[in-house]
């Protein structure tokens, strides 16, 4: 009897010619979006740079719902703590024209703070209940926007906002602002992956499989859960700095609660837990809309029954966990 | 220096689960608690691994209160623990199950291991080692990178055992580790855990198999509606009247048994002989 059951399986999947196939098709699509884009009109820039916003914040929302299985339905707040951070800091609201590499730290340490505020009340729930408080916080922070009209210019948003200038290089063009978002996101990426795979990203993944089994073997599971919400807060807050610098203009309607689905729709499209899987999330949801741009009408039905099919046929997304970038490396470059 | 239990008490409104229970295990020893279903057991062992608050009485570790102690605290005070459904870190590889059980000494440097890769690649080699080694002692280092919940279920077994070893814990609370293993991983995991002996560890194993529990424990704690009935070794548990009495109920009792089973006997043959007709 012993050992012999059914072999395991290795933790991939898929035959390797099909992994092979796959890891360049995602490659092929990472490279052409970032060399044809410079040539395109500035209407596919602009698509481009929505992208890539929503690939960060794809990354950052994954650490909470990917890495440690949290399910976060308000992470649009931090995105709108960056968004209006750099717009009250950089434009006549206030009076104040920091530059944008002053407000970065300000937006990214403003965002572990708001991310941390709402990790604390929330620690002890988990699954609907999480996702319950944390839709709510989102609108609380959108509805604070919206009636705080003093500060924030209530419904009517932020006017003139500041052009961007990194080294006296100006970023507002969308093609500057694309570059801006490309030298970010590998940066994130990077980033995020490397914490993915440090002992950090570990007990986030053990916090996932079995709480009460992670806290048995040490894990201070408070803490290593408020360091995913505030993590996963300052890359929010990080996209919405440049989303403002790029829109130059801030208003509430931008950070509703469809934001937040989206971002989530896009993670478990993508693959829940693989930063590969948001950037291929994002390109369906935000590139098939504007093809679809001629059936309006039509759109909606479109992505619905595209989800409910892809939910069917692919429950761990197109991109599962288990193929991360490391086993993209290995598909492309490997024995 | 060993583990505590003083005049510990576990109650659930009127009920008393544990009944002021004081006894001490040593370094070095290898204990066995048994006895009957609903005595206590995995109680104990949950409130001695943190997972149930204590009503009353003291859990001393080395002149540490467990007791007091948050249950990650409590893990890393020393404490490594199996659970009588596996409970493993399914998606993750056996490799990690391991690695994870590091974060408390080494989540000071993640910074400079997701900023300075060298330093994480020294870091990582050295908890790798250190997995590895054990994963080895139960042959497991050639699964290091399946996944977990895809082993079978008598590695998955050994696995979580090896998981608490990877804390370095210096007290193993072992709750079942034999439940639904067949005789030949039984004999196995016996031979391993004998091997896991030593001068610096204190090994509890909670086990209804008494053929391992004679064969590998050095002495014997036996209770009994959630009161210690008995403390010996494995012989002096054996002669015991009381325990006898705890596990198959007085002499009236067992002759109502036999009888029972005599009923079972004619009736199941008059049921035959039925059929055969």
């Amino acid at each position: 009897m012993e050992t012999t059951l059914t072999p395991p399986k290795t933790a991939g999947t898929g035959s390797r010619g099909a992994r092979r196939l796959g890891a360049f098709v995602i490659l092929a699509a990472i490279t052409a979006l970032v060399t044809i884009t410079p040539f395109l009109p500035n209407y596919y820039v602009r698509v481009a740079n929505s992208l890539l916003i929503y690939v960060l914040l794809g990354i950052g929302l994954n650490i909470v719902i990917g890495y440690a299985g949290l399910l976060d339905l308000g992470f649009v707040a931090f995105y709108a703590v960056g968004a209006y951070t750099y717009g009250l800091l950089a434009s006549p609201q206030l009076g104040l024209h920091l530059p944008i590499l002053a407000i970065l730290p300000i937006a990214a340490v403003l965002g572990a703070i708001v991310g941390i505020l709402l990790g604390l009340p929330v620690l002890r729930l988990r699954g609907d209940y999480l996702a319950i408080v944390t839709l709510g916080f989102g609108e609380i922070i959108r509805i604070l926007m919206n009636n705080l009209d003093d500060l924030t210019g209530g419904p009517r948003g932020i006017f003139g906002i500041d052009k961007a200038e990194i080294f006296g290089i100006a970023v507002a063009r969308p093609i500057e602002i694309f570059w801006l978002l490309v030298v970010t996101v590998v940066i994130v990426g990077i980033l995020v992956w490397r914490m993915e795979k440090s002992i950090l990203g570990k007990a986030w993944a053990a916090i996932r499989e079995d709480q009460d089994a992670a806290k048995g073997v040490g894990i201070n599971t408070t803490n290593a859960k408020l360091a995913a919400f505030a993590t996963s807060a300052t890359i929010g807050s990080v996209a919405g700095v440049i989303f403002a610098a790029s829109q130059r203009f801030v208003s509430p309607d931008s950070f509703s609660l469809q934001e937040s689905v989206l971002i989530v729709l896009m993670i478990v499209i993508g693959g829940v837990g693989n930063i590969l899987g948001i950037f291929v999330g994002a390109a369906i949801l935000i590139l098939l809309p504007e093809v679809l741009r001629g059936f309006a009408e039509w759109r909606i039905l479109f992505l619905g029954l595209l989800m409910v099919t892809l939910i069917i046929i692919r429950p761990a997304g197109l991109v599962p966990r288990a193929f991360g970038p490391e086993k993209l490396l290995k598909a492309l470059f490997g024995k | 220096m060993s583990l505590i239990f003083d005049n510990l008490t576990k109650r659930y409104g009127s009920n008393t689960a544990i009944d002021a229970v004081s006894t001490r295990f040593e370094r070095g020893v290898i204990h066995g608690i048994i006895g009957p279903n609903g005595a206590g057991k995995s109680t104990l062992i949950n409130m001695t691994a943190g997972s149930y608050p204590v009503t009353e009485g003291a859990i001393t570790l080395d002149d540490t209160r467990l007791d007091l102690l948050a249950k990650y605290q409590v893990a890393n005070a020393g404490i490594g623990r199996t659970y009588q459904n596996i409970r493993l870190f399914d998606q993750m590889t056996v490799l990690e199950n391991l690695e994870v059980c590091f974060y408390d000494r080494e989540k000071s440097g993640v910074v400079a291991e997701v900023l300075w890769p060298p330093a994480a690649r020294r870091r990582y080699a050295a908890r790798r080692e250190k997995c590895l080694d054990i994963l080895r002692f139960f042959g497991l280092d050639h699964m290091a990178d399946l996944e977990a919940g895809s082993l079978p279920y008598g590695r998955q077994r050994m696995l979580e055992i090896a998981r608490a070893l990877a804390q370095s814990p210096k007290v193993l609370l072992l709750d079942e580790p034999a439940a639904g293993l067949n005789h030949h991983e039984t004999a196995e995991l016996t031979e391993r855990l004998a091997a896991l002996r030593s001068p610096e560890r204190i090994m509890i194993v909670v086990e209804h198999d008494m053929d391992l529990v004679m064969s590998l424990c050095d002495r014997i704690t036996v209770l009994h509606h959630g009161k210690l009935l008995f403390e010996g070794t494995p012989a002096e548990v054996q002669a015991s009247r009381d325990v006898q009495l705890a596990y198959l109920g007085t002499q009236n009792d067992i002759e109502d048994i036999r009888a029972a089973a005599a009923a079972r006997r004619a009736f199941l043959g008059i049921r035959t002989r039925r059929r055969s007709h």
